[in-house]
């Protein structure tokens, strides 16, 4: 009996940790060794030579990796922070909305369903520089008179890309923010009121601290999917032109696949997983945190 | 004085109600747009989509491109019905599979007390961090060996193991929803834990666990970056990959891709619907009361 | 029907210990209450004798045999559980024949049974109903029905009216206890509400920290409290208790205020002994105007400024300064006063409980 008893959860948990292990850990056991040797798909052979850290010493003083790096980290930064505001703002007007908000919601989820590849074309069509949407729309407008390069020019490329990032995930934080505010009880923000607080007060002091534990459920999500903007870029840009929009992640698909040298990718990659990996911890934590924060009120 | 505080504080209350309204409406439009336009492009003419100075009025609609794209090989020689076939196949398959490993995962977490959960959890959870493409490039070696690129099979392990970590985290938070008293009152009426399991708290979690399941099956049906590498033919490419396909043409036909962007979504935001109730609740619950 | 009777039992999570090795016999048809505050142990006894917490040490006897191994639904017991625990997915008559069903009986048996527990019950008309379609005091019948239903050798309720309203629960009390009179079944019924233990019950079982403090029945543990805490716990409002030290015939109290030592104590204690002096409300009243007025054999009476007072309509709750603290005495026949009014009051020390202050329990022979 108690035996049985200590061994029930982990019966029940065995197949998830057999599927894992066959298909993230052991792959990943096997990547993390091929980063030590110059591994190339086209030469079998160089598997089992053994370079120890070159190819790590080649990516951290390889500049192009380097930017690719720094570029994910602010596109992150930008887009994680852009989407947190925008859907609280999204989600403070919907609650605010008398009437149709169950229709309303259901529109707010619309972009969680695309796909990252949808995503990524839908905003290839609409900023083309000759056919899209965004052009045609200022040039009918008089705003300007040239076909603006969006997807050809640098910056604007990394803004285009951060606007179909930003379009698809904002509503993963809106959707959780929304069921925070619709969670909350009333009694705290009327005492707020009735106390003296201006609603700024109130959402500062009141209302915001309540909803952080949703927001970092919306920030855990996001962090565990936070790659999903290899496919737009994928699509979008492709990395290019030149490079200028490069992300880690296309950065390892290309070393890997289109140059081959598997070895050197898969170093990268850790670097990459290592990224997932800290925003997510760091987004777990600070959920745990505040949740026995409000724990204690409820 | 009395009177002008009050109508100036009305006065201010419907700006701000207009002001509300315009915000909530362009809010929306951004959000619908996207896909507005795409519809709407997948049934104009090539001759409109690329017309400078732009049509905005469509003068003829018509369902061409999606005929054109489902008679046998369509259009540019992309099998859209090879695809989506492939697409259902394996986002079912591993749908049903992650559901029924994620349930017995999720119980445990819910249910059960043992040591270092909340770090197994998070363990757990982290699997799921690693981006599809790096690990990706492990895969692609290792099925390449035993043999399982580019098959359906493949595929849907890979998929297996990538919903298994969020499904148990959703399941876990809807078996949590379900009263601990109640299985416990099932045993007291003479049920077994089986019994207890299936008549009482699997019932209660049902609906939970399906939405659980759709969300599942959209991850699967919307996965790109595996799916672009573990798979080579029509033996197994899916839509996302399909998609690219057309990208990748020099001369791009973008009313095609438009109709097969709405092809692919279609299935996805009516799944929406039916999921959006759940989904949320099952998230949060975790969150609250961990 | 069956005794229920506990060997040494105990129950240990990990290195902490929550239940030390209690003993207790339930009489066949016996209702017994277990009693204490929060985290006494009370619930987690009733769990261990209902299967779903393992026992750690000793054993749990159901009509005379062994159950510690046996899972709950082999033990032939029902319960109420505090949540009511009714399956929200089946209506009224599902939920009470659920028992009935899994044990493979017929229909015709199933829906026999259960319309006499719902006649017993009064629960007819909401049969096809669902819980959420209930009211409070309807889902506590409900829960009780479905444990009927089963005909169990015992029944155990745990906290089964602390989720109504005080109206409420008073009137499920009377039914309880009605039930019980029709059933004639083995309870064990846990609360922290010593009213509720003191009106259902035949026997109650005092607990605190995991140990049991007293057995005995309401009238004995009212008046013949074995423990400080159970003199604390047990009435309401609760009794007097004051530190003192014995001095030649006397208990001094630490401001200075003196009693002489009651009668029946004078061969129990010594000079300098350290003492708990208890007396309850009812046998502190201003002169005259007491519960047992007239009858008194060991009358003691101090003039004591009021502080305030608390009236009830029938009688007056009267809090005046013992010692340096408030004393709370009961009125009868009300007469105004006001706080600071000096009032001469009676303590009927025949009446008074001592306990040693060092180990808490009772001095009484």
């Amino acid at each position: 009996m108690k035996n049985w008893k200590l061994s029930a959860p982990f019966l029940l948990l065995l197949p998830s940790f057999i599927v894992l292990a066959a298909v993230v850990i052991v792959p990943l056991l096997l990547s993390f060794y091929s980063s030590f040797t110059p591994f190339r798909l086209t030469k079998p052979e160089s598997f089992f030579v053994f370079i120890g850290l070159r190819n790590y010493i080649n990516i951290l003083s390889d500049w192009n990796f380097w930017v690719a790096f720094g570029r994910t980290v602010l596109l992150l930064t930008i887009a994680l922070n852009l989407e947190m505001l925008l859907g609280l703002g999204l989600a403070l007007l919907v609650e605010k909305a008398s009437r149709g908000q169950r229709i309303l919601r259901t529109i707010m989820m619309f972009p969680m369903m695309f796909s990252p590849i949808l995503v990524g074309f839908q905003f290839k069509f609409m900023f083309n520089d000759n056919i899209g949407l965004v052009n045609n729309a200022l040039q009918a407008l008089g705003i300007t008179n040239n076909a603006i390069p969006w997807l050809i020019d640098g910056t604007l490329a990394f803004i285009a890309i951060l606007t179909a990032e930003i379009w698809s995930s904002t509503s993963v934080f809106a959707i959780l923010i929304l069921a925070g505010l619709l969670a909350m009880p009333r009694e705290p923000v009327e005492a707020a009121r009735v106390d003296g607080c201006t609603p700024w007060q109130t959402f500062r002091y009141v209302t915001w601290p309540f909803l952080m534990p949703f927001a970092y459920i919306a920030m855990t999500i996001r962090s565990l999917d936070v790659a999903r903007a290899y496919d737009i870029v994928k699509i979008m840009t492709d990395g290019g032109p030149a490079g200028r929009t490069e992300l880690i992640w296309t950065l390892v698909a290309r070393t890997g696949y289109s140059d081959a040298r598997m070895g050197v990718a898969n170093a990268m990659a850790y670097f990459s997983i290592l990224l997932s990996i800290l925003f997510t911890v760091y987004f777990f934590r600070k959920l745990a945190a505040a949740r026995t924060q409000i724990g204690a009120e409820w | 004085m009395q009177m002008d505080a009050n109508a100036s504080a009305r006065t201010k209350k419907r700006l701000l109600s207009i002001a509300h309204k315009v915000a909530l409406f362009l809010a929306m439009l951004i959000i619908c747009l996207p896909g507005i336009w795409i519809v709407l492009a997948s049934l104009r003419p090539t001759v409109e989509i690329m017309a400078k100075p732009p049509v905005w009025i469509p003068q003829e609609l018509s369902l061409n491109a999606y005929v054109s794209m489902f008679s046998g090989v369509g259009k540019g020689g992309i099998p859209v019905l090879d695809y989506f076939r492939n697409s259902l196949i394996i986002s079912i398959t591993s749908t049903v599979i992650a559901i029924i490993i994620g349930m017995a995962g999720g119980y445990a977490f819910a249910r059960f007390r043992f040591k270092a959960k909340s770090g197994l959890f998070l363990g757990l959870m982290l699997t799921r961090t690693v981006p599809g493409i790096a690990l990706s490039l492990p895969l692609f070696f290792v099925f390449a060996r035993v043999g399982i690129i580019d098959t359906h099979f493949g595929l849907i392990l890979a998929y297996v193991a990538l919903n298994i970590p969020f499904t148990i985290w959703l399941i876990d938070g809807f078996f949590r929803q379900v009263p601990k008293d109640l299985a416990e009152a099932a045993q007291i009426d003479g049920c077994t834990r089986w019994q207890a399991f299936w008549q009482v708290e699997f019932p209660l979690a049902g609906p939970g666990i399906a939405s659980a399941g759709i969300f599942a099956f959209l991850t699967s049906w919307n996965e790109f970056a595996l799916a672009s590498q573990l798979t080579r033919s029509i033996n197994s490419k899916t839509l996302p990959v399909g998609l690219l396909d057309y990208t990748a043409e020099f001369t791009i036909d973008w009313r095609g891709m438009c109709a097969l962007a709405v092809v692919m979504i279609i299935p996805a935001l009516t799944l929406t619907f039916i999921v959006q109730k759940h989904l949320v609740g099952g998230l949060t619950s975790g969150a609250v009361k961990g | 029907m069956a005794t229920v009777s506990l060997k040494k039992l105990t129950k240990r999570y990990g290195p902490l210990e929550i239940v030390h090795g209690i003993d207790l016999e339930v009489a066949d048809r016996e209702f017994i209450a277990l009693v204490g505050p929060s985290g006494c142990g009370k619930s987690t006894t009733l769990r261990m004798i209902a299967g779903l917490e393992e026992i750690s040490g000793g054993a749990v006897e159901i009509g005379g045999k062994v159950v510690n191994d046996l899972p709950p639904r082999s033990r032939n017991i029902s319960m109420v559980f505090q949540s009511y625990a009714l399956y929200p997915h089946m209506t009224v008559r599902e939920n009470m024949g659920f028992s009935l069903k899994i044990a493979g009986r017929s229909q015709d048996e199933i829906a026999k049974r259960v319309d006499e527990a719902a006649a017993i019950l009064d629960l007819n008309h909401l049969l096809e109903r669902r819980p959420s379609q209930l009211s409070g005091g309807q889902r506590q019948r409900v829960a009780m029905g479905r444990a009927i239903v089963r005909d169990p050798d015992v029944f155990l309720f745990d906290e089964p009216l602390s989720n109504l309203d005080a109206k409420l629960r008073t009137q499920m009390r009377t039914e309880i206890k009605k039930l019980h009179a029709k059933v004639k079944s083995t309870v064990v019924y846990v609360t922290h509400d010593q009213v509720e233990a003191m009106t259902l019950s035949d026997r109650i079982v005092i607990m605190r920290d995991g140990y049991i403090e007293q057995v005995g029945t309401p009238d004995e543990v009212f008046k013949r409290p074995a423990t400080r805490f159970v003199a604390g716990f047990i009435g309401s409002p609760p009794m007097n208790l004051r530190e003192a030290i014995v001095t030649d015939g006397k208990l001094a109290f630490p401001n200075g205020t003196k009693l002489p030592l009651p009668r029946q104590f004078r061969d129990r204690v010594a000079a300098g002994d350290k003492v708990v002096f208890g007396l309850r409300p009812d046998d502190a009243y201003p002169t005259g105007h007491g519960l047992h007025s007239g009858e008194e054999t060991d009358v003691h009476a101090l003039e004591l400024p009021v502080t305030v007072t608390e009236p009830l309509g029938n009688e007056t709750l009267v809090f005046a300064d013992f010692d340096g603290a408030d004393l709370v005495a009961r009125m009868l026949n009300p007469r105004p006063l006001k706080s600071g009014d000096k009032v001469n009051m009676s303590f009927d020390l025949s009446q008074a409980h001592l306990f040693s202050a060092e180990t808490g329990r009772t001095l009484r022979a």
